[in-house]
């Protein structure tokens, strides 16, 4: 057996495991209705995706998710380059860095939504807020870590400035910079349910407060469970994305 | 008549927050086209330094280093370089790649640059390993990928800093022997920086000796005027052995 099919057995077995433990805790444990069985779940899942509800809520979630992900990496990925390779700038936004990041994107909820409503808008800012910050940090980080003998070594074939950093610094930085996103794709979807949970008129965040104000305990676990299913998912395209693209650099990544 | 090579009265100074220290003082040297010299001394005698001066990695304090009668002024594609860690390779380049970079950062086109990478794999031995990363190449591969890489960009000479330290003694005298004969075939100017008198006395057309550090400077050059590939258990490779061995053990124990 290769390792792969091991892996996917793994995780199958894995899931039933946590399906069977859930049931089992809710018939003989808690046996109440604010924790149902998964059966009822997944019938309840079942509905709302014949109805096209829990796919409306997923792609507006993902939606916004998605588009501020983007936008936050393409403002960070150039900032980072620029903090990692010159001086001034890293002395100048390094403040702005080490002290936004301490400013979680949920404490910014409340500025977003008076400058930009519960639209699109004030979600995208959150996500693209949440993301910059992490890929900066991280972009920055490979940079710096680019080794000494691998510029010199360009330098000494007959690399010009722009040719060590678009063929040497910023290759090199290729594995961080994704690292940096995968770390921020988390922090994303932290994000965005508690935008939702605020303010919001669609998405999985509106499904969860919806569902707790009727009492409907089965629409907050599908809820629950697409989250952890999308997270899963994005997480997995990521990690294929650094192991075609970076595995080679580093195995231990 | 001007040296291919010349090391002027160089020295080098580097100053930190716990003070200056005298790498290198009053260093003079010439170098003759096509010649293989090897810069022999112990740990911390400022032969490293030496090179990185050459190399144009760090600026002489004192004196003036020139090639070719041109003073040098940072690093550039006249000399190659072979570093001792191969971290220097580009691991996200295939060994082919790699030996190319020089060639692409020029402009030079693909297939063309496909068939000096090939023509320098053969001669380092890797035919057919091309297409391979450095992370699936052992230590001493890497190595030869180095020496491809600087060698394909057909620098005016070739500069390598312990170059096989970090190999095994089995893989090293194979490599050795190896760079004999690819010198032997090109006749680059090298000048090649270690600690391994064996690996001097069998490389070099000339050794330089050089005194402890700090202000670490020539104390005398041994020519090797043996034919290659050398025998090493002959008797006149035994004899300028033991005559660069004297030299550098009267700085390895000073006071007997």
């Amino acid at each position: 057996m290769n390792s792969r099919s091991a892996t996917v057995i793994g995780y199958v077995l894995g899931f039933a495991l946590l399906f069977v433990i859930w049931h089992l805790a809710s018939q003989y444990l808690v046996s109440s209705v604010l924790f149902p069985s998964p059966f009822p779940v997944f019938e309840r899942g079942w509905v709302l995706l014949e109805e096209g509800l829990l796919q409306e809520s997923i792609w507006a979630s993902m939606r916004r998710i998605i588009q501020g992900f983007l936008l936050g990496s393409a403002i960070g990925i150039p900032v980072g380059l620029a903090i990692g390779s010159f001086r001034p700038v890293r002395l100048l936004l390094e403040p702005w860095t080490e002290f936004f990041r301490f400013i979680p994107a949920v404490a910014m909820i409340t500025v977003a939504v008076i400058w930009f409503g519960i639209g699109e808008e004030s979600k995208i800012f959150l996500i693209a807020y949440t993301t910059v910050f992490v890929v900066i940090i991280a972009t920055a980080a490979g940079v710096g870590a680019v080794g000494r003998d691998k510029i010199r070594a360009a330098q000494c074939l007959g690399a010009n400035k722009f040719q060590v950093f678009a063929l040497v610094a910023l290759p090199a930085t290729v594995p961080y910079i994704l690292t940096g996103m995968r770390l921020a794709m988390a922090n994303a979807f932290v994000t965005i349910v508690a935008a939702e949970l605020v303010a919001s008129n669609d998405g999985l965040g509106k499904m969860l407060w919806d569902a707790r104000l009727f009492m409907q305990v089965e629409d907050i676990f599908v809820a629950l469970i697409s989250l952890g299913l999308l997270g899963f998912a994005t997480d997995r395209v990521f990690r294929l994305l650094i192991r075609a693209f970076a595995g080679r650099f580093n195995p231990t990544m | 008549m001007v040296g291919f090579v010349e090391l002027d009265g160089v020295g080098m100074t580097f100053r930190g927050r716990t003070g200056a220290y005298e790498a290198v003082r009053d260093f003079n040297l010439e170098l003759s086209e096509g010649e293989f010299f090897c810069l022999l001394g112990t740990s911390g005698c400022g032969k490293t330094t030496v090179m990185n001066m050459l190399a144009g990695f760090d600026t002489p304090t004192a004196g003036q280093i020139r090639l070719e009668g041109k003073p040098v002024r940072g690093p550039g594609a006249d000399r190659g370089v072979v570093f001792q860690g191969h971290d220097s390779l580009y691991d996200w380049l295939t060994a082919r790649d790699n030996i190319a970079f020089g060639l692409r950062l020029r402009g030079m086109g693909r297939s063309e640059r496909r068939a000096i990478a090939d023509r320098f794999l053969n001669m380092v031995g890797l035919t057919g390993q091309g297409s391979k990363h450095p992370s699936e190449l052992s230590g001493g591969m890497k190595q030869r990928i180095q020496i491809a890489r600087a060698l394909a960009n057909d620098p005016r000479m070739l500069l390598m800093d312990e170059p096989f330290g970090a190999l095994d003694a089995m893989t090293r005298a194979v490599l050795q022997t190896e760079l004999s004969r690819i010198w032997s075939e090109n006749r680059k100017t090298v000048l090649f920086i270690t600690h391994d008198i064996e690996e001097a006395c069998a490389l070099a057309t000339r050794v330089g000796v050089m005194k402890r550090g700090p202000g670490g400077t020539l104390k005398a050059v041994v020519p090797i005027d043996l034919p290659y590939p050398r025998e090493r258990t002959s008797d006149a490779f035994m004899a300028s052995f033991r005559q660069v061995h004297e030299l550098i053990h009267a700085e390895i124990h000073p006071h007997e």
